[in-house]
């Protein structure tokens, strides 16, 4: 499945793929508390790298890194080729249009609408369009996520699920190059999960969409996902595909697929 | 401006926040059993040492709003949602306040001046004090406390739910947006505010007049006008601007750099009130020396 995946998304065949996110010796540390410990990845366009992790290994502070939020102790982050902490306030911004980035909690501007949260990147960056243009944009981004009904009710009016969703249709809203997934099917009921792994692979599919995917969820492992990190006691432990990592011996590796 | 990280790392260590230094002062205190012993130095230094950080950071934060409130892209529909929220509905309290301090100092001030015979001084008396001093510092007291709690509390509250990030990501520039509206909003809303709460008080002072024995309307008017120069109103208007930019200041401040989840978030509120409204009697003192040596007084 997913070298199926691998093969239609490749754009020039015979030519190494452009890496979009290179993430080289990251560490990080919260006062004592070493978290990143010389992180490495690479990211290439049009894959999708799953991130695996016990709870509080680190994983939302390395997606963090990667647009600018948390600055690494050390270490380096090209985004797209620039480097994310050389970049003035401008350049960065302009970056960041280019990267979606889908927050653990949501994060959904609770003195908006579902309809203004959406608007906000809308009007911000695309400014040659018309309100039509923005319905457009909105009624679309609602419909991938199943929830077109949602559009008048204020974040406090939804479930964590709900939330969930309308937090990721603001992250693609822009169509972004690369999409940063902190676990977006957890809290989410199977059914529900595996339409947003299908909106996932329908994107890559679409647009050549990169991404990183933080979760725990098997349908993301086994479908969405090309390549799989494990990030253990701060380093990126091992990667490689679901039927590799899946058919490890390594003790560590084995016991994120016993319980998947 | 003080960078995101090194903050973080530094605040969480010395858990210090002034105006919590003065919480914290006490509560070691009471732990000693006794009031009368000796502080200890250290106290005292890390006291000292966590009001000048504070007050350096408020500094750079105010040298922050300065660089970016003239900066291009400017957030024209935020502004005026702002301004709506804290000036049109503080409108109520305010006049309410204004009302009735104009009403009490005429009726409190009424024997004292009976007393020297000047009773006919009293408008003209309580029209310069309510412009010149009563109505802004009240005003601005009121809104430290509506005003400054709201935004410390809603920025505090979008702080720690990862609002601001997501914005930031989005590649909008927070500041701009939440700060730099914000402060634009309590800057313009503060005078405008003064000014009807002068009028209200003064409006006061006719009422009050007129229980005991009959002012007309025209004969107020011209004692209050005759009173009034040029310099008793326009310093109290700009020292209202200056009221207005410490409200946004500090309530932003507070907000903007909240910590510590939910807790921070009160902690942010209240603290945004307290250090706005200590400013705010800075601020006065100060307007009252400048005013004094331009010979305006
Ligand atoms: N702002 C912060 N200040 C201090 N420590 C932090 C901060 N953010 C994260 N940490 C610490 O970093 C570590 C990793 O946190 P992180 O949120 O990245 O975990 P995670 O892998 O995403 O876990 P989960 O799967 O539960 O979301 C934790 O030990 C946490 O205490
Ligand atoms: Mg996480």
């Amino acid at each position: 499945m997913a070298g199926a995946i691998d093969s239609k998304m490749r754009p020039t065949v015979g030519v190494e793929r452009e890496v979009v996110i290179r993430l080289r010796d990251l560490r990080k540390a919260f006062g004592t508390n070493k978290v990143l410990k010389g992180f490495d990845l690479d990211v290439h366009r049009g894959e999708n790298v799953m991130v695996l992790g016990k709870s509080g290994s680190g994983k939302s502070v390395l997606i963090k890194c990667i647009v600018g939020l948390l600055r690494p102790d050390q270490g380096q982050v090209m985004v797209l080729g620039q480097d994310v902490y050389a970049l003035g306030q401008d350049d960065l911004d302009h970056l960041r249009v280019r990267i979606g980035f889908l927050f653990q909690s949501s994060a959904l501007y609770d003195s908006m609408t579902v309809r203004e949260n959406l608007e906000f990147p809308l009007r911000r960056h695309w400014f040659a369009q018309s309100a039509e243009e923005r319905d457009a944009l909105v009624k679309e981004a609602l419909e991938n996520v199943g929830l077109e009904h949602t559009a008048d009710l204020y974040p406090s009016e939804l479930s964590g699920g709900m939330r969930r969703r309308i937090g990721l249709a603001r992250t693609l809203i822009l169509k972004p190059e690369i999409v940063l997934y902190d676990e977006p099917t957890t809290g989410l009921d199977p059914i529900t999960g595996k339409e947003i792994v299908e909106l996932i692979l329908r994107l890559q599919k679409k647009y050549g969409t990169s991404s990183v995917i933080i979760s725990h969820d098997l349908n993301v492992a086994k479908l969405a996902a090309n390549r799989i990190a494990v990030l253990m006691d701060g380093r990126n432990y091992v990667e490689g595909s679901y039927d590799e990592l899946r058919s490890m011996q390594d003790p560590v590796v084995q016991q994120f697929f016993i319980f998947m | 401006m003080v960078e995101e990280e090194g903050r973080i790392a530094s605040n969480c260590n010395e858990v210090f926040v002034w105006p919590h230094c003065d919480l914290t002062f006490i509560n070691s205190l009471s732990a000693r059993k006794s009031y009368f012993l000796p502080m200890d130095r250290s106290d005292v230094m890390r006291g000292a040492k966590a009001i000048i950080t504070e007050v350096g950071e408020l500094v750079g934060f105010t040298g922050r709003f300065f660089r970016e409130a003239f900066r291009s892209r400017f957030e024209w529909r935020e502004l005026v949602r702002q301004c709506y929220l804290n000036g049109y509905r503080s409108l109520p309290l305010v006049a309410i306040t204004a009302f009735i301090m104009g009403l009490v100092l005429t009726v409190q001030s009424r024997p004292t001046l009976a007393r020297f015979g000047a009773e006919t001084m009293l408008p003209a008396m309580v029209a310069i004090s309510v412009v010149r001093e009563i109505a802004p510092v009240i005003t601005a007291l009121i809104c430290a406390g509506k005003i400054g709690s709201s935004i410390g509390a809603e920025l505090g509250s979008m702080k720690v739910t990862e609002q601001i990030d997501a914005m930031e990501v989005s590649g909008t520039n927070p500041f701009k947006f939440l700060v730099v509206t914000r402060i634009w909003s309590t800057i313009l809303m503060l005078p405008l505010l003064v000014i009807l709460a002068d009028a209200i008080a003064i409006w006061a002072c006719f009422i009050g007049v007129n229980m005991k024995g009959a002012v007309t309307w025209q004969l107020f008017q011209q004692q209050v006008f005759d009173s009034l120069v040029f310099s008793d109103v326009l310093p109290a208007l700009i020292k209202s601007i200056f009221f207005g930019l410490a409200i946004g200041v500090v309530g932003c401040y507070k907000g903007y750099n909240t910590e510590k989840g939910t807790e921070g978030v009160g902690r942010s509120a209240h603290s945004a009130v307290v250090v706005a409204s200590l400013v705010i009697f800075i601020l006065d003192l100060v307007a009252v020396q400048v005013t004094e040596i331009m010979g305006l007084n």
